[in-house]
């Protein structure tokens, strides 16, 4: 009896630390469904412009890979096309976050030892973490049926896509959990929990991307990669087509494996201690590793691999999306209609405007990167390790320009990538409707405003420490809504016209007018050169 | 006399609050120098700006002969600093760590191939310090990472250590190995700035101290020129000694008998006189307890403390003579 009161102290006490936390994952979650299906019936509303849209999705491997496996043109079908990966991605990092907070975090910290002396023991709260995830799934799974069919979907296959959430989430739970028993910190369980969520997700996409259409072509059946993935299980449920239950049973019995893996490891360990220790560090530091700039770029590698990550992958889905909407049949529908209006009223092939458009995403992406370089600057100086590194003789310009430079080569790493990405894909397509060097112009074209994003951010960090991060993320946000989506909602163009976004020139192949990025290119020079002269001058410490 | 670090009237203001009060600091060649004062003092505030990490608001600071906040760079080639409370990057190892300051310092080059004697320097202080550098930043514990600051700092030769409270964290053996080593770098000729409010570490190590308060330094120099100044402690048993005799001595202070003890306190420098009678009462029991720092540093800091004025006495004489000493020193 002892231990069930035990079980439901710490469950009581799991909800109240996650309360807010977990509200958001579930409503969150909950809200894309339903904003996503609301979406879709006010954009793709006709049967015909989504058989439309699939037929363009299944002849491009770079959109399946991001969206699903494509089960027919149904508002139902299609909408769960769209969107169950991502709600499925989400459910996964919601549960081994969650696993690994209430286990491998809390014997970190050492709390759990405080409980583990209580005659609740040492099981008792991984029992209560296992209650407290399944009950956290349960919810995801009813937001997701409940957004669903707010959206007016059919409550049946709603009621299939958000068990198939659920099972996802609950699968990853016992992976967490497990991860949590291997690896000795929060830290590790937690990026290697969240790596195999991304996993599944990636190998569900090359199953989607690698599988074979159906003669309708709206209709394809995955390739053998997503029978490996947890989020390919799910998505075998075939939501408001076939709604089929028995998929289910893979992730639930993942879910059983690892945690009766990781109950036999919990039973039989230290509490703390864990199947693979922290892995040591080097004794000694490498040869390279003799200047702020090289420290810099250790820091910052991470960072810069992953935004670089998603400028190539922008950059061959933007290769490969303008080939793949042209092989579509252009013969009558209003979509295909305005499409070919934009194309004949700008001079530009269709490959030219998609790789225009899907370029300035990937340039905020390099302008992100660049931006995390300057807040790099700041995070130092507020944790108090700049102090060691400015006490040897490194001068405060000589910190600052390192910064300034690593993220000038990361804004150019991140657009050459794209460039390469989008030349690659469009060598080895067919398409010839773009000059080639285009794609380098059009690559070079988005630097300008991102290295805006590194010398206004520069100049805020040495005239205002404080609001560095705050305002170097909002001037970014702000640059995303009025120069990029301003356009889409119909604002004034004045106002649109304060994004450094709104004056990248877009290359056509005819005439381009660059002025744009000649100016944006002085102004971001002049201002990180008066962010290093006024440098000089200011002091450094974590206030 | 050669003078590493001298402040004149150094001010530094934080909007209305005066963290440095026109603090004058001298600290010459191959000393170690305790800096003492309580949190909040000035401490850090005045060893930022000998770094040239702070800007003065007035006054003027030379360190090693160059202006700390306009030749900072050359200053710090030849100084390394431990702070309070040391910071590691959390994905970098130990080791990584003090090869990457001692590298920017110039104590070594990129190539730290074993055997040199920058390796052997560092692999020995790891080994004193009982450190392993093969841990990720993050993995240290406080003590830990101020066994970084320290190796770093000691593994290669520095003409100037500042060290601020450098030993917080570290329990008794690791302060014992910090006390030789830090003894082991004046031999080789360098000068220490300890700044600390561990009154026992700064009395074995230091030769000077300078004592700081709200700002301004309110007493220096030898400990044993403190010491001069302050009252040894006597007490003996009671057993009806007739104690007329010593209350008619000038050099002793505030005669009490109490618990079946006498107790008085008698000028340092005249502790001479009252031996004699003491011997001629024939006194059982005696101790004499020298003045220690603590009581020195109670002196200046304990005007909220009603057992501190108790043990003083007169507290506004004697802070006024020595005020008159140390402006002698200084001009000096």
């Amino acid at each position: 009896m002892a231990e069930v009161a035990a079980l439901r102290i710490l469950w009581g006490q799991r909800l109240r630390r996650d309360r807010w936390q977990l509200a958001i994952w579930v409503l969150g979650i909950g809200a894309l469904a339903l904003f996503s299906a609301t979406a879709i019936q006010q954009t793709y509303g006709e049967d015909s412009s989504r058989a439309e849209i699939l037929q363009v999705a299944i002849a491009t491997p770079a959109i399946l890979m991001l969206r699903g496996l494509a089960r027919g043109a149904s508002i139902g079908a299609f909408t769960f096309f769209q969107i169950f990966s991502f709600l499925a991605l989400l459910a996964g990092m919601m549960s081994t976050f969650l696993a690994v907070r209430h286990s491998r975090a809390e014997e970190e910290s050492g709390s759990a030892e405080l409980i583990a002396s209580t005659p609740a023991g040492r099981l008792t709260p991984a029992a209560a973490t296992l209650l407290h995830g399944t009950a956290a799934n349960v919810l995801v799974a009813l937001a997701v049926f409940a957004g669903f069919t707010a959206a007016g979907l059919d409550p049946g296959g709603a009621l299939v896509a958000g068990a198939a959430t659920g099972a996802v989430g609950l699968a990853f739970l016992g992976v967490g959990l497990l991860m949590a028993q291997l690896m000795g910190t929060s830290r590790g369980a937690n990026g290697s929990s969240a790596a195999l969520v991304v996993l599944a997700y990636v190998l569900r996409g090359i199953g989607d991307a690698t599988g074979t259409p159906d003669a309708g072509g709206t209709v394809m059946t995955a390739g053998p990669a997503s029978w490996f993935s947890p989020i390919g299980w799910g998505q075998q449920t075939f939501a408001f087509t076939g709604d089929r239950w028995w998929p289910l049973l893979l992730p639930l019995a993942l879910a059983a494996v690892s945690l009766g893996a990781a109950w036999v490891l919990l039973e039989r360990r230290d509490s703390g201690a864990s199947v693979w220790g922290a892995l040591p560090g080097r004794v000694a530091a490498r040869p390279g590793l003799n200047s702020p700039f090289a420290l810099a770029l250790r820091l910052q590698t991470g960072s810069i691999i992953g935004w670089s990550l998603g400028g190539l992958a922008g950059g061959l889905l933007a290769g490969s999306l303008g080939s793949a909407i042209a092989a579509v049949d252009l013969a009558d529908s209003s979509a295909t209609a305005v499409l070919r209006a934009i194309i004949q009223s700008q001079g530009a092939s269709l490959t030219q405007i998609m790789i225009s458009v899907l370029f300035s995403i990937v340039g905020v992406l390099a302008a992100a990167c660049g931006l995390q370089a300057v807040l790099r600057l700041r995070q130092e100086e507020a944790a108090g390790t700049a102090e060691l590194l400015l006490a040897a003789p490194v001068s405060r310009i000589r910190w600052l320009t390192g910064y300034l430079a690593l993220g000038t080569a990361s804004v150019v790493l991140v657009m050459f990538l794209a460039g390469l990405g989008a030349w690659a894909s469009l060598a080895s397509s067919s398409d010839t409707s773009m000059d080639v060097w285009a794609v380098w112009e059009t690559a070079a074209a988005q630097l300008p405003a991102a290295l805006i994003y590194l010398a206004v951010p520069a100049l805020v960090f040495v005239l205002w420490p404080r609001a560095t991060i705050g305002l170097g993320w909002a001037l970014l946000a702000a640059g995303v809504v009025l120069g990029i989506f301003g356009g889409m909602v119909g604002l004034n163009q004045d106002i649109r016209n304060m994004s450094p976004f709104s004056h990248t020139p877009v290359p056509n192949g005819t005439t381009t007018d660059w002025s744009g990025a000649w100016w944006m290119l002085a102004i971001a020079v002049l201002t990180g050169a008066v962010a290093v002269v006024v440098m000089r001058q200011r002091e450094t410490g974590t206030a | 006399m050669d003078t590493i670090i001298q402040t004149v009237e150094l001010h530094k203001h934080f909007g209305r609050v005066r963290a440095l009060d026109g603090l004058n600091l001298e600290v010459q060649r191959g000393e170690i120098h305790g800096f003492l004062g309580p949190n909040g003092a000035g401490k850090s505030t005045t060893l930022r700006i000998l770094l040239g990490l702070a800007k003065a608001t007035s006054g003027t600071a030379s360190v090693l002969g160059l202006d700390p906040w306009t030749q900072s760079v050359q200053l710090h080639r030849g100084l390394a600093y431990v702070p309070g409370d040391v910071r590691l990057w959390p994905n970098l190892s130990g080791g990584e760590t003090i090869d990457l300051l001692s590298r920017l310092r110039g104590g070594t080059s990129g190539r730290a191939a074993e055997g040199t004697p920058y390796a052997q320097r560092k692999a020995r202080l790891c080994e004193a310090f009982d450190f392993d550098p093969g841990k990720k930043g993050r993995a240290y514990s406080k003590g830990n990472r101020q066994k970084v600051a320290l190796i770093a700092a000691l593994a290669t030769d520095a003409e100037l250590y500042l060290f601020d409270e450098p030993t917080s964290g570290l329990d008794p053996l690791m302060e014992a190995v910090f006390r030789r080593e830090t003894l082991a770098a004046v031999e080789r000729g360098a000068t220490v700035l300890l700044s600390s409010h561990i009154l026992s570490e700064v009395e074995v190590l230091c030769q000077r101290v300078s004592i700081i308060r709200a700002g301004r330094i309110v007493d220096g120099g030898t400990l044993d020129s403190l010491r001069h100044l302050t009252r040894t402690e006597v007490s003996f048993a009671a057993d009806g000694v007739d104690t007329r005799a010593l209350g008619e001595l000038s050099a002793v202070h505030g005669l009490t008998a109490d618990g079946g003890r006498v107790r008085f306190g008698a000028d340092s420098g005249r502790i001479a006189e009252v031996l004699p009678v003491l011997g001629s009462l024939g006194v059982q029991g005696l101790i004499i307890t020298p003045p220690s720092l603590e009581e020195l540093f109670l002196r200046h800091y304990g005007d909220t403390s009603v057992a501190a004025e108790a043990a003083v006495g007169e507290p506004g004489a004697a802070t006024a003579r020595r005020r008159h000493l140390l402006g002698a020193r200084g001009r000096g």
